[in-house]
């Protein structure tokens, strides 16, 4: 287990405000926020390249404060990868197998190699390679030294969209393989959804929310959090039936259907943007293409200047967003019953 | 209209710079091309001269060494760290760059003659003399070309990545092996340049060496002692040949670390 306690320093430009964090072992714990919320230096002070100026960074139970960088074991993955432009694939990965005694050394570089599909540029320079291939063997380097931790710059950002999504799938398939312990920051929400076990929420070098993603999304506790992640529903449930390309998932006791490849059984996170979802009477049933039709209670209107942000209860929470004069003609006010609908396709269904 | 304007600075440009480098090469070639044949064979069959030549190319490349293991050191810090009075080591640093080279050379014999607070004790108990030694040659060359090995080596390390000196320790490298493996070898583009500007520095200083020692001769020295001796045709004569012995050197040198240097430097 990584704990932070009481983390604080002042870099003038950036800061950490009493940071508190504990990561369980195999975990991928995500740091969520704006640029300049202080997100890299919390990784540069546990990494051991600041020391703090108040609390304690505890590793495995045992006071790290004044160990320096390469005694920490723990891992760094830089935005730009910051492989050795001088080496050879090769001999970045190797590069820290000279300095920490691994078992099984060249059957772990084998491995690695093999799972991430490195080998066939082996021999190559850093500078010849893709944004995608470098990512990998930056991992491959990281990886081989079995560090306690792996600290995560927003190592995908500087990627392009296409390849940045199909990265994001494999690295959480790859450090859960490995029950990597990982702490990854980054201020893109998806990201941190797609990734996380858990989601710290940091603003102004603080950490203002700790939960799991669902509970970030869902029930933000403060303005800057819900601003900050968008009102984008996130509801955790079970795949209790797959057929013709719709899954159906159990959310808390209610069924939703989803267009999605997911395996039976497993745990998936469904994402529906507020604006997909549509609203009407009750007492008007209207014939729709929307596989998920459910009867919802109105929990809350917030108006957001042109639209409205609409709390709702269908047996879980779900968010909508309708226009000022949709809310005058459906009549809706806090407490009514409407008929909440969304598309199947609408969904965005993440397996974990 | 534009591109036209743009054209026309270029032009005047390539002009100006033109008569920069015939500024540089005119006086160069004009001492080569007068030479008379016998009295340049006369001389470089004389072993003063010879003497004297393998004197400068030999001990500037004993102070670009010694420079080196004294500079690299210091530009590693200057580049990767701060601390109280910085900038002040680093005008020191630059100083002889700016003091005249006779000055330099009398500064120097009042502390390493023999009697000075360096020289005394070191001829006391080590036996070693600076003044007319070779010894003393190297003393006065690294003087005054010191600031360009500490800068150009210095240069070269800022140019390495911070994060590549991290990413290293995280892998579990101490400081000097990160050092030992990532900097030194990044920033080697730097420090060769260092080392040629120095060598180069320290083969045409006249002014510091001729007070510290006058002998054993350098070729400069021995390009002014002819001179004095003899008449101009002569000393041009030692002089064109020392210029062609250091063109050689200069150029293979450069073709050398460079031509090398080209594949595994990265940023």
């Amino acid at each position: 287990m990584i704990e932070a306690k009481n983390l604080s320093i002042d870099l003038g430009e950036f800061k950490l405000v009493s940071v508190n964090l504990s990561i369980e072992t195999g975990e991928i714990f995500v740091v969520l926020g704006p640029s300049g919320a202080g997100k890299t230096v919390l990784l540069e002070t546990i990494a051991g390249f600041y020391s703090p100026d108040e609390g304690n960074i505890i590793l495995g139970g045992e006071l790290a404060n004044d160990l320096p960088p390469e005694r920490r074991n723990i891992g760094f993955m830089f935005q730009d990868y910051a492989l050795f432009p001088h080496l050879t694939v090769e001999e970045n990965i190797l590069f820290g197998t000279r300095y920490k005694r691994i078992e099984g050394a060249e059957e772990k570089f084998k491995e690695i190699v093999d799972t991430l599909n490195i080998g066939n540029i082996l021999h190559r320079l850093p500078r010849t390679l893709s944004g995608g291939e470098q990512q990998r063997v930056s991992l491959a380097r990281a990886l081989i030294v079995e560090p306690q931790l792996l600290l995560f710059d927003e190592p995908l950002s500087a990627l392009d969209e296409r390849v940045r999504e199909s990265l994001r799938d494999e690295l959480r398939t790859v450090l859960k393989r490995m029950n990597q312990t990982s702490l990854y920051v980054t201020h893109d929400q998806t990201e941190a959804l797609v990734i996380a076990d858990r989601i710290a929420v940091m603003h102004d070098g603080q950490i203002v929310q700790t939960g799991k993603p669902d509970e970030i999304f869902n029930a933000p506790v403060n303005e800057f959090v819900a601003n900050f992640v968008g009102v984008e529903t996130v509801l955790e449930g079970k795949v209790i039936s797959h057929h013709d390309g719709i899954a159906v998932i159990d959310v808390g006791g209610v069924e939703v259907a989803v267009a999605a490849d997911i395996p039976m059984g497993g745990t998936v996170l469904l994402g529906v943007r507020p604006e997909s979802v549509v609203l009407g009477t009750v007492d008007k049933v209207r014939e729709s293409s929307a596989r998920n039709n459910f009867e919802a209670k109105v929990t809350k209107l917030t108006p957001l200047g042109a639209v409205v942000k609409v709390g709702l209860d269908c047996g879980f929470p779900l968010v909508a967003l309708l226009t000022k004069q949709s809310i005058e003609e459906l009549g809706l006010t806090e407490g009514r019953k409407v008929l909440a609908s969304f598309k199947a396709t609408a969904v965005h269904a993440i397996a974990k | 209209m534009k591109f036209k304007r743009s054209s026309l600075m270029y032009y005047f440009f390539s002009l100006i710079g033109g008569l920069l480098i015939l500024f540089i090469l005119l006086p160069l070639l004009h001492s080569i091309l007068s030479q008379s044949p016998p009295i340049l064979l006369k001389e470089a069959t004389d072993r003063g001269v010879q003497e004297a030549i393998f004197n400068s190319v030999f001990l500037a490349a004993v102070t670009a060494m010694v420079a080196a293991l004294l500079g690299v050191p210091l530009a590693y810090i200057l580049a990767r760290r701060n601390f109280f009075g910085k900038s002040l080591v680093e005008s020191v640093v630059d100083i002889p760059l700016a003091v005249p080279h006779t000055v330099a050379g009398i500064a120097l014999l009042f502390v390493f003659g023999r009697y000075g607070v360096v020289g005394g004790p070191v001829e006391k108990y080590l036996g070693l003399r600076f003044v007319a030694t070779r010894l003393g040659v190297v003393a006065a060359m690294l003087f005054v070309s010191l600031p360009f090995m500490v800068n150009s080596a210095r240069e070269g390390f800022e140019s390495v990545d911070v994060r590549l000196e991290q990413v290293a320790r995280t892998l579990g490298a101490t400081p000097f092996e990160v050092f030992r493996r990532i900097s030194f070898p990044l920033a080697m583009r730097g420090i060769l340049t260092g080392w040629v500007l120095t060598w180069a520095r320290a083969i045409s200083e006249f002014g510091a060496v001729i007070i510290l020692a006058y002998h054993p001769m350098t070729a400069p020295i021995k390009v002014w002692d002819t001179f004095t001796q003899l008449d101009l045709r002569h000393s041009s004569a030692v002089a064109v040949l020392l210029l062609s012995v250091c063109l050689v050197g200069f150029v293979s040198f450069r073709l050398l670390a460079y031509g090398g240097m080209r594949k595994g430097n990265g940023k």
